[in-house]
């Protein structure tokens, strides 16, 4: 299958920091999968989301996505390039605070520049698909934590990404929010094809991935597949690694 | 570490933070210190007027600029706090008592005004001196500069005693926020979610039709004697009209904008575009907030506008009229044949180049007229107010048709000369003293003229407003053709002589005129064109400079309340910039969302004030000044300057905001 990600001895060096962030890093991810990255504070999980996803830019190696090499990306184009291919959601929820949570849904789509009636009918199903349908005309400071992380979704989903980048989205919630919120990512994957990628610490969280890469000191040290769409028997597989990694710490 | 230390660590560390709140106090005292060094300087004060008169107004507006500056610096000083709260609130935390916190608040005030104050002095003293040396010019004064000290000690005690005040003030209101918000607020001041706002329909309407019916009224007294400001009272309506625009204003900017806003949001098709999906709901969600902020502005800058405005027009306007008061550059009457030529010899002392003497016989004519024109009535009827005691007799002053002409060309009025109608022997020119409601209705107009006892109609062919004569000489004259004239003049006697003396060589000579008015022994009927404008100018600058004194802080007052409004709105609300890059927006389509964002906020003062100001302009020139040029549009002049500038001093501002604003967000 055609790589729709494809990494290939990505480095990142922080000229305070001294030593490499990611060291030669490579990896490949096709359209479809949705891949957890997994490791200790400080492994260069969040580093390798960024440089992925063009917020940051890497010392050396190469990074394609649709096969275009973010390195050969401006500025303006990089932006243009975040607009029309990559969806994000955060820890802290990033909702734009004055907006509505309609509102803030359908910022990516009028970037895209799409009819007004359009953008009403494909915040409406999203917003009924993540259950906030009731809270579109609320601001963000109005809805709990959890209904918060799913308008952070809704909004990263709604303009159909290539890539879906997540850091650390059950980070704050409590956890039937945050089951809510996995849920609700598995089934744009498996609905929606939408690819996803998500940074987390918490193994639970990495269940729902079908890959997941697990991170230390820059490197990918190990590479976990889900194989039979069990997510209970791979939740088990990844706390033993994980416990494992701790041992051997 | 003792507090001062700290207090001077922090200014250090957040230098970038203080420098435009120390840059704005420094320019608020400049102006301050500069006006106390004027209205200490005696020795100009006894120049510009002997009487007191300048000295007292000084007082006036010293009361006004304190509490000005006291207003200003209490809500920048209050402004700075609040983004600070936090940093209090770990203070407190920390185990530093309240007390601690405002001493260490009081001595970061200390040093900032210590600061401003040593550069406002320094810029105040500079800033005096060439207002002497502007005044000196302007007013053609001898005054020995080197007896005025660069700075005035009296003027930098006064300074300095009232900057202390300020620190007191400041401290006071400090202590208040401190000891009335807890340790939990502080901590969680800045985070405070703006709640959602749901504006009705009621007061909005209300604010729109309160708004506009100022306005109406403010209109209506363009309608002269139907106007409700002369049926019911000046006074009543004025108020009525202010309190409406002020209420109106109140309503207009806390609940109609946002709810035109929200409404506007019902048009899908423009708001959903990249800008206004940012810009429209930040609008309506930060209107709660800046509401007062923004009320207040749009009532300064409507003041400073209209204050600016009102001062320009009262000094341009006279000076503008100065071309009908007295269009001969020396005119008065011929008391005795002699004065003629003592005037002629006189003139020649001083005059190089070509000289007129026109003299005009001006002859009194009864007519039989049921109704003159107001110009030829006034004063002539018992219980005309003040003038019971010398009643003017109803008639024409009448001059001849070839004089009027000599005069125009004269007065170089040469457009009027050129366009002057010929008059046939029944026909006659209409001087207007103020301009008609409609002009149209005069022409053709018969007044029969008592002539050697026969009446002899004649007809008003044209009206204007090139009066030949002074209106301390002449009020209501009439041009008649040669002929009728010359029968005039064989039958009777003038009643007044008129020399009128024009010539580029003898313009602006006040030595020349005041020698002449010893010959005439000061006569009253002695009119001089560019004397009367020194006069006005000598009259109204020193006005117009204490007014400026106060426009300039205002400006400066509105200008850095908006800055630091602006920026701090968007400084606050970075982290959104730095979603919406994440989700594809460029460095470029940032910048049109923060200039959008700062264009709204910057415009409502801005065209409220300038509408506020088009309307308090009409009601005065029209109900409080005389109308003398009629409704050219010439002399709106210097309230359209007065807008420009302020526009230009708003747009430098703008741009400036723009720029810190883009620098904050757009790192990258």
């Amino acid at each position: 299958m055609t790589a729709l990600l494809e990494a290939k001895e990505v480095t990142k060096t922080y000229k305070k920091a001294g030593r490499p962030s990611l060291k030669k890093v490579s990896f490949r991810v096709v359209e479809g999968e949705f891949i957890g990255i997994m490791g200790a504070s400080g492994s260069g999980k969040t580093t390798l989301l960024n440089v992925l996803s063009t917020i940051d830019t890497p010392t050396g190696g190469d990074i394609w996505i649709n096969g275009i090499n973010l390195k050969k990306l401006g500025h303006t184009s990089a932006a243009d390039f975040r607009k029309d291919n990559l969806g994000f959601i955060f820890q802290e929820y990033f909702l734009l605070d004055s907006l509505t949570i309609r509102e803030n849904i359908s910022v990516p789509l009028t970037l895209q520049k799409l009819p007004p009636k359009k953008i009403e009918s494909m915040v409406r199903s999203l917003a009924e698909r993540f259950g906030i349908a009731s809270q579109l005309n609320k601001y963000p400071s109005e809805l709990s934590g959890g209904q918060r992380q799913r308008a952070s979704a809704a909004r990263a989903i709604v303009k159909q990404p290539s890539i879906l980048f997540a850091d650390e989205p059950t980070g704050a919630l409590d956890s039937s929010s945050a089951t809510e919120l996995l849920n609700a990512l598995q089934e744009a994957n498996q609905e929606l094809h939408t690819t996803i990628l998500m940074v987390t610490h918490d193994a639970y969280a990495a269940s729902f991935a079908n890959r997941i890469l697990i991170f230390k000191d820059g490197c990918i040290i190990k590479e976990l597949c889900k194989d039979n769409g069990n997510r209970r028997a791979f939740y088990e597989s990844i706390t033993s690694e994980i416990a494992k990694l701790d041992t051997e710490r | 570490m003792n507090t001062l230390s700290m207090a001077l660590k922090n200014l250090r560390n957040h230098f970038s933070f203080y420098a435009l709140y120390l840059f704005s106090v420094s320019l608020v005292i400049t102006v301050f210190f500069a006006f106390t060094s004027f209205s200490m300087n005696y020795i100009m004060l006894e120049k510009i007027s002997a009487d007191g008169r300048v000295e007292s107004m000084c007082r006036d507006v010293s009361v006004f600029l304190m509490a000005f500056v006291v207003f200003y610096m209490a809500y920048s000083n209050r402004f700075f706090l609040k983004r600070r709260t936090k940093e209090l609130g770990i203070y407190a935390l920390l185990g530093y008592r309240k007390t601690t916190i405002l001493s260490l608040l009081t001595f970061e005030n200390i040093l900032v005004c210590c600061g401003a104050f040593f550069a406002g002095l320094l810029l105040g003293a500079i800033a005096h001196k060439y207002i002497i040396i502007g005044i000196t010019a302007l007013l053609n004064l001898s005054v020995d500069s080197s007896q005025i000290p660069l700075f005035n000690i009296n003027a930098i005690v006064k300074t300095a005693c009232f900057i202390l005040l300020v620190v007191f003030v400041l401290c006071v209101s400090n202590g208040r926020f401190l000891f009335k918000t807890s340790l939990m607020e502080l901590i969680r001041f800045e985070k405070k979610a703006e709640k959602s706002m749901k504006f009705h329909r009621l007061p909005a309407l209300l604010g729109l039709i309160m708004t506009l019916s100022g306005y109406g009224l403010a209109l209506d007294i363009l309608r002269s004697s139907k106007s409700l400001w002369i049926s019911i009272g000046f006074y009543p309506i004025g108020m009525l009209t202010v309190m409406l625009i002020v209420i109106g204003t109140i309503f207009f900017i806390s609940s109609f904008l946002p709810y035109a806003i929200k409404k506007s949001k019902s048009n899908k098709r423009a708001f959903y575009t990249e800008t206004k999906i940012i810009t429209t709901p930040n609008f309506i969600y930060r209107i709660r907030s800046n509401s007062k902020t923004l009320i207040m502005l749009t009532l300064l800058s409507a003041a400073t506008l209209s204050i600016s405005s009102v001062m320009a027009l009262t000094v341009y306007y006279p000076i503008a009229a100065v071309s009908r008061v007295a269009p001969s550059e020396i005119e008065f009457r011929i008391e005795d044949d002699a004065q003629v030529d003592v005037a002629k010899q006189i003139v020649s002392q001083y005059a190089v180049g070509h000289v007129t003497f026109i003299q005009t016989d001006l002859y009194k004519v009864k007519s039989s007229a049921s109704q003159l024109p107001m110009e030829y009535s006034v004063g002539t009827a018992k219980g005309d107010a003040d003038n019971e005691k010398i009643l003017r007799e109803t008639g024409f002053e009448c001059i001849s048709y070839t004089n009027y002409l000599s005069l125009l060309q004269a007065q170089h009025k040469d457009r009027a000369a050129a366009s002057l109608p010929e008059l046939r022997d029944k026909e006659c020119i209409l001087v207007k003293y103020q301009p008609g409601d409609d002009n149209s209705t005069e022409t053709g107009n018969t007044y029969p003229l008592l002539i050697n006892g026969d009446y002899v109609p004649v007809t008003v062919k044209e009206i204007t407003l090139d009066n030949p004569l002074s209106f301390a000489n002449s009020i209501g004259t009439l041009i008649v053709s040669d002929g009728i004239y010359n029968q005039i003049k064989a039958s009777a006697t003038p009643i007044t002589r008129i020399l009128s003396i024009n010539g580029k060589a003898i313009e602006d000579n006040e030595t020349l005129y005041a020698e002449i008015s010893n010959m005439l022994n000061q006569s009253p009927y002695l009119q001089g064109h560019s004397h009367r404008i020194n006069e006005l100018f000598s009259l109204n600058s020193s006005t117009f400079l204490l007014i400026g004194f106060l426009v300039v802080l205002f400006f400066i007052a509105t200008g850095s309340i908006l800055y630091f409004n602006n920026m701090s709105a968007i400084s606050d609300t970075k982290s959104d910039y730095e979603i919406l890059m994440k989700m594809g927006y460029t460095n470029r389509r940032i910048k049109k969302i923060i200039k959008k964002q700062v264009l709204t906020f910057y415009s409502i003062p801005f065209i409220l004030g300038m509408s506020d100001c088009i309307f308090a302009t009409i009601v005065y020139k029209t109900g409080l000044m005389q109308n003398l040029l009629g409704n050219t549009l010439i002399q709106y002049v210097p309230v359209i300057l007065s807008i420009a500038l302020t526009a230009l001093i708003y747009l430098i501002y703008y741009f400036l905001t723009v720029r810190t604003c883009c620098k904050a967000v757009c790192k990258q």
